[in-house]
C-alpha cells in the first residue's frame, strides 16, 4: 500500500519535471508532501477535539533565463498542476534576470537515510484510544494537584509525512518521517491573579517521549512557579536563562546567521566570518545528521545533502548556514538549510558545558532567571532585544520570588560576549535548543 | 448592482461538487449521533512578487482547495479535512469526523440546503487584483521601490513585497444552510533600511485591504508607501535610546490600536471566556476600565482587512460592542461558544483555511473616539512617553500582555522632543483599562497589513484607536 503511493508520488513529480522542460523552462524543481495528521484534545476530563485527515501538497520553481517563479498547490490534478507550471514560465519571462538563481549542482554524495532513524511506524500503528488516554492520563495527573485551577487542555499529536523531490538536474528523492508531541497547558491562581505555563514534549519515536507523569509533573511546576509575583526595580542584574528561553535566544541567533540576511545585510551579523562574537564558550553547531532528532532530514528542500556545519567555534564566527541562492550571493557553498526560497535550521543546537542548572543558581548573589518573555521586540539588524518577561528573582545563590510586569533589554552581541556560564542539561525538544546560561548583565526594568 | 459584481468575481464552480453531494457528506457526518455538521469547502488563488536588489526576484502563484468537516456532539467537535474532493475522500473525512459522536447508528433526519445570500458590502472593488495583468502589479511594485530609495542617500536596502489572493467559500450545515462568498485582497509593503555612521535601522509601511487595484492609484500610491518607510528608517537613525521604568504614557491614533486588540480584544473571544481561563469571564456588565473607553468589533467595515460578508461558519457578521464607557458589554462569538454559553451568535467564527476548524476571533476591532484633542492630550505630560508605532504585542489569558514599540518620542513638558527607538510596553490589561486618562476625538484606523495568531491559525484583521493617555505603563528599555 505505502511503496505504491511511494510510486505513484515519483512518478508524477518526474512527469511534472518532463513537462517543465518540454514547455521551456531551463530548470524545474518539483516537492510532493503527503502527510497524515492526527491531533487529540482534551480538557477537564473530556475530549474537546478530535482531528484526522490526510493531505497532499505540491510545491515548483521553474528558472528560466535566469529568472525565477514559483507556485503551490494543494489541488493536486494534473491539469492545474501543469497549468501552474505553465503560468510559472510565462510570469518568470516578466521578471528580471538574477545570475545567482538556479538549482543546485547535482550533489558528490547522499545521506544514508536508514541512519537518520527519522521515521517510526509505531507511530501510525498506534490505536485511537491509547492515543486519547495519553492526553487524558496527562491531564488528570496535573489536575490532582490542588495548586493547579484550571486547564487549558491537554494535547496529543502525530504527523507522517512523506516528502518526494524531484528536478531536471537528475536528483530525484524521498524520505518518510513522523512526529509526535504530548503538551499540557495549565492556569493556577484565583480572581484577578492568574498564572499560566505549559510543558511539552515532542519527539520522532513515540518510545522517546516524555511520559504523562513527567508533562504533568513539569507543567505544574512551572506553572505554579509564577504564582504571586512581585515587581521589581529598574536595575542591571545578571540574568540566567532556563533551557526553553535559550532556545528562543537561539532561534534570534538563528536568524542573525541565516545567509539570507546576511547577504541583504539585515543582520548585525554579516561580513563578520571569522571574527570573535562571542567567548570561549561558546560553540554553535547545526547538524542535520544526529540520529532521532527533530531537525534531521536527509536533503533539504533542494536536494542538498544535510551535514554537520559549525556556525560559533569558542566564540568564532565559522559559517553562516546557506541555502543555494544565499551561498551563491556570499560565494560560499549550500549548508544543506535550504527551505523553498529561505533558510532553515536543521538542529541548530548550543553545545551543553558541565555545570548543572542549580550550580549556575547558586553562582548569583542576585539576579533574574528568566523563564519567559512575550511580544516581538527583536531586530536581528542591529540585534537589540526589547521583551516582556517573568521570571524568579535570586537572592543569594537561591530562588526568591517570582517577578512579573518585567522586561528585558540587552543586545545579541553584546550577550554572547557575556555569557559567562553554560549548563550541561540539553535536551533536544525542538529543531533550535540550548541549554542553561548565565549572562553576565541585561537591564530588567520594572516600576 | 448585481450584474458588475458578476463580472467583477468569476464565479466558477471549483469544487465541481453538487448540493446532493454536500448533502449527503453531512448526513454521513451525523450519522453517529453528532448534534450539528457543517462542511467548509474553500478555493484560493494567491499571488505574490518580491522585489529586492532592484530586481524583481521572485513571483509565486498558490492555489488551495479542499473541504473540512466539522461535528460537533455537545462541547467536542471532530474535525478532518481533505484536499482531495472525490467522493471517496469526502466519504473517509465525513466518517472521521463523525466518529467524535460515538452512537454506532443515529436516525439522521433528510436535510434541505437553503441558500442564502449575504450582503456584499464588505470588499470594494472596482479592479479585481487576481483578474488583472501581471505587468500592472509590477508597475506597482516598482513604483514603491524607486521612492523609497530616492527618498534619502541614508536608504540603502529596499524590499517590497506584494500579495493578492481572492478566496471563494461555500458554507453548508446540518440545519439546512448553504452561502457563498468571495473574498478578495491586496497588500503592498516596503521595508527600507538606512544606514549612516556605522548605524542600520529598518523602517516599514504597506497598505491594501479586501479592495481593488484602484485602491492604490485613489487612496494610498505606491509612491507614499515607499516615502513612509523610508522615513521611518532615517527618522530612526536619529532615534535615541528607549528610557526604562514607568511613565506617563500616549498612544498616537491608528498604529496603537494593536493596544487594545491584545490587551482586550483576545480576552473577550468566547472561547476562553466559556473556559473561564480569561480574566474576563465572570465580568460581563462590571466595570473594567475607565468610563472614557469604549470598543467596538466591526467586520462589516467596507474594504478592510478583517472584513467580511460571511464568517468561516456561515454566520452574517455584525457590528459588535465589546466594552461601553468601560463596562463589558459583549464578547466575540462563535457558533460552539454562543451554544454552550446560550447567547446569540455575533458572526466571529473564524478560521485560516479548509484544514482548521473556526474559532472565535476578532476583525477589525477600535476604540471609540472620545472628546479631547491630540494637543490637548499631549500638553498635559510634563514628561513622559509618546507612543507612534506600535508594530505587535502579546498577550496572555492572565491580561498580562507586551507590546514593541519601533519608534516613540520623548515627551517633555508637553511637547514632542526626541524620536526613540525600539522599546516595550509591558502591563496587565485591568490595570491599563483603568488608567486611561484622556482619549483623543481623533478615531484613526493602523495599517491595513496586519494578520493576528492565535492556536496556530492566522487571520487578516486590523484595528484603530484615537489618540490616548495612559497614565502610567512600564517602558522596558536600558536607560
Amino acid at each position: 500500500m505505502k511503496s505504491e503511493t511511494s510510486n505513484n508520488l515519483r512518478q508524477l513529480a518526474e512527469r511534472l519535471v518532463q513537462y517543465g522542460k518540454k514547455q521551456g523552462a531551463d530548470e524545474i524543481e518539483v516537492t510532493l508532501y503527503d502527510g497524515v495528521e492526527f491531533n487529540v484534545d482534551v480538557r477537564l476530563g473530556r475530549i474537546e477535539n478530535l482531528v484526522e485527515a490526510g493531505s497532499k501538497f505540491c510545491a515548483i520553481r521553474v528558472f528560466k533565463d535566469k529568472r525565477a517563479a514559483s507556485a503551490s498547490s494543494s489541488d493536486l490534478s494534473i491539469s492545474t498542476l501543469q497549468s501552474l507550471i505553465k503560468n510559472a514560465i510565462r510570469r518568470a519571462l516578466l521578471t528580471q534576470p538574477d545570475e545567482y538563481a538556479g538549482l543546485p549542482a547535482p550533489a558528490l554524495f547522499k545521506v544514508d537515510y536508514n541512519s537518520l532513524k527519522i521515521y517510526d511506524p509505531e507511530v501510525s500503528r498506534m490505536k485511537l484510544q491509547e492515543k486519547i488516554k495519553l492526553a487524558l492520563t496527562t491531564e488528570k495527573i496535573a489536575l490532582q494537584d490542588k495548586r493547579i485551577t484550571n486547564s487549558f487542555g491537554a494535547s496529543f499529536l502525530t504527523n507522517e509525512l512523506r516528502t518526494v523531490l524531484a528536478n531536471s538536474n537528475g536528483f530525484t528523492g524521498e524520505y518518510l518521517q513522523t512526529y509526535c508531541s504530548l503538551s499540557l497547558g495549565l492556569q493556577a491562581g484565583q480572581g484577578d491573579n492568574l498564572v499560566e505555563d505549559y510543558w511539552f514534549s515532542s519527539k520522532r519515536h513515540l518510545k522517546d517521549l516524555a511520559s504523562p507523569e513527567e508533562v504533568a509533573r513539569k507543567a505544574v511546576e512551572r506553572t505554579v512557579r509564577h504564582l504571586n509575583p512581585r515587581k521589581i526595580k529598574t536595575q542591571n542584574v545578571p540574568v540566567i536563562f532556563e533551557p526553553t528561553m535559550t532556545s528562543w535566544l537561539l532561534a534570534f541567533l538563528f536568524s542573525c546567521v541565516s545567509g539570507m540576511a546576511v547577504y541583504q545585510k539585515t543582520t548585525f551579523l554579516a561580513d563578520r566570518l571569522g571574527e570573535k562574537i562571542g567567548n570561549d564558550l561558546i560553540y554553535v553547531v547545526d547538524d542535520g545528521l544526529l540520529p532521532a532528532r527533530l531537525g534531521s532530514r536527509p536533503f533539504d528542500s533542494e536536494g542538498v545533502p544535510t551535514q554537520r556545519t559549525v556556525v560559533i567555534e569558542k566564540g568564532v564566527l565559522k559559517n553562516y548556514l546557506c541555502n543555494t541562492y544565499a551561498a551563491r550571493k556570499l560565494n560560499l557553498v549550500s549548508t544543506g538549510n535550504g527551505d523553498g526560497n529561505s533558510v532553515v535550521p536543521n538542529n541548530f543546537y548550543l553545545e551543553p558545558g558541565t555545570l548543572k542548572p542549580e550550580e549556575i543558581i547558586k553562582s548569583t548573589k542576585k539576579g533574574l532567571w528568566l523563564t519567559k518573555t512575550i511580544g516581538h521586540g527583536l531586530n536581528p539588524v542591529t540585534g537589540d532585544i526589547s521583551r516582556g518577561a517573568f521570571g524568579l528573582w535570586i537572592e543569594d545563590g537561591e530562588i526568591a520570588y517570582p517577578v512579573s510586569e518585567i522586561t528585558i533589554a540587552g543586545n545579541l552581541g553584546e550577550i554572547l560576549k557575556n555569557i559567562e556560564m553554560v549548563g550541561s542539561d540539553l535536551e533536544f525538544e525542538s529543531p533550535i535548543c540550548g541549554p542553561t546560561i548565565k549572562v553576565a548583565e541585561m537591564t530588567v526594568a520594572g516600576i | 448592482m448585481v450584474k458588475k459584481t458578476k463580472t467583477v468575481f468569476p464565479c466558477d464552480n471549483h469544487f465541481q461538487l453538487r448540493t446532493s453531494d454536500l448533502k449527503k457528506a453531512l448526513e454521513l457526518a451525523l450519522s453517529r449521533g453528532g448534534d450539528f455538521a457543517d462542511i467548509f469547502l474553500e478555493y484560493r488563488i494567491s499571488r505574490s512578487i518580491l522585489m529586492e536588489e532592484d530586481i524583481i526576484k521572485e513571483t509565486s502563484e498558490s492555489l488551495t482547495l479542499g473541504l473540512g468537516i466539522r461535528v460537533i456532539k455537545k462541547d467536542r467537535t471532530g474535525y478532518a479535512y481533505t484536499n482531495d474532493l472525490s467522493e471517496e475522500k469526502i466519504k473517509i473525512a465525513a466518517e472521521a469526523a463523525a466518529s467524535i459522536a460515538s452512537s454506532t447508528r443515529a436516525e439522521v433526519s433528510q436535510l434541505q440546503l437553503r441558500q442564502i445570500k449575504p450582503k456584499k458590502e464588505a470588499a470594494v472593488v472596482k479592479s479585481l487584483a487576481t483578474s488583472s495583468e501581471l505587468k500592472k502589479k509590477l508597475e506597482l511594485v516598482q513604483k514603491a521601490y524607486h521612492s523609497a530609495l530616492k527618498f534619502d542617500p541614508a536608504i540603502k536596502k529596499v524590499q517590497v513585497a506584494y500579495g493578492e489572493s481572492t478566496q471563494q467559500v461555500w458554507i453548508v450545515n446540518s440545519e439546512g444552510l448553504s452561502i457563498k462568498d468571495t473574498r478578495p485582497m491586496v497588500k503592498l509593503v516596503v521595508q527600507a533600511i538606512a544606514e549612516k555612521n556605522g548605524r542600520r535601522e529598518s523602517g516599514f509601511y504597506g497598505g491594501g485591504g479586501r479592495v481593488g487595484l484602484e485602491f492604490f492609484s485613489s487612496q494610498l500610491t505606491p509612491e507614499e508607501i515607499g516615502q513612509e518607510a523610508a522615513k521611518e528608517a532615517c527618522l530612526l537613525l536619529e532615534a535615541v535610546e528607549p528610557p526604562a521604568g514607568e511613565y506617563p504614557v500616549i498612544l498616537a491614533p491608528g498604529h496603537s490600536g494593536v493596544l487594545v486588540h491584545e490587551a482586550v480584544g483576545h480576552l473577550l473571544e468566547a472561547d476562553f471566556i466559556r473556559k473561564k481561563t480569561s480574566i474576563f469571564w465572570n465580568k460581563l456588565e462590571k466595570q473594567v476600565g475607565s468610563e472614557q473607553i469604549t470598543i467596538y468589533d466591526d467586520p462589516t467595515i467596507p474594504g478592510f482587512r478583517g472584513s467580511y460578508n460571511v464568517d468561516d461558519e456561515g454566520t452574517l457578521p455584525e457590528k459588535t460592542l465589546l466594552i461601553e464607557k468601560g463596562k463589558v458589554k459583549g464578547f466575540l462569538q462563535d457558533r460552539l461558544s454562543a451554544r454552550l454559553m446560550k447567547k446569540p451568535v455575533n458572526g466571529h467564527g473564524r478560521r485560516q483555511d479548509f484544514t482548521n476548524w473556526p474559532i472565535p476571533r476578532m476583525s477589525n476591532t477600535y476604540i471609540d473616539r472620545g472628546e479631547y484633542s491630540a494637543e490637548e492630550i499631549i500638553r498635559s505630560v510634563r514628561k513622559g512617553f509618546y507612543v507612534s508605532r506600535l508594530s505587535g504585542g502579546q498577550v496572555e489569558d492572565s491580561g498580562k500582555f507586551t507590546f514593541s514599540v519601533t519608534l516613540g518620542f520623548m515627551i517633555e513638558d508637553g511637547r514632542l522632543t526626541r524620536p526613540v527607538k525600539q522599546a516595550t510596553l509591558i502591563g496587565t490589561n485591568l490595570d491599563i483599562l483603568q488608567k486611561v486618562e484622556m482619549v483623543g476625538s481623533d478615531l484613526e484606523f493602523g495599517l491595513q497589513t496586519g494578520t493576528c495568531s492565535k492556536e496556530g491559525q492566522d487571520v487578516p484583521v486590523s484595528d484603530g484607536c484615537p489618540t490616548m493617555k495612559i497614565s502610567r505603563m512600564t517602558i522596558g528599555g536600558v536607560r
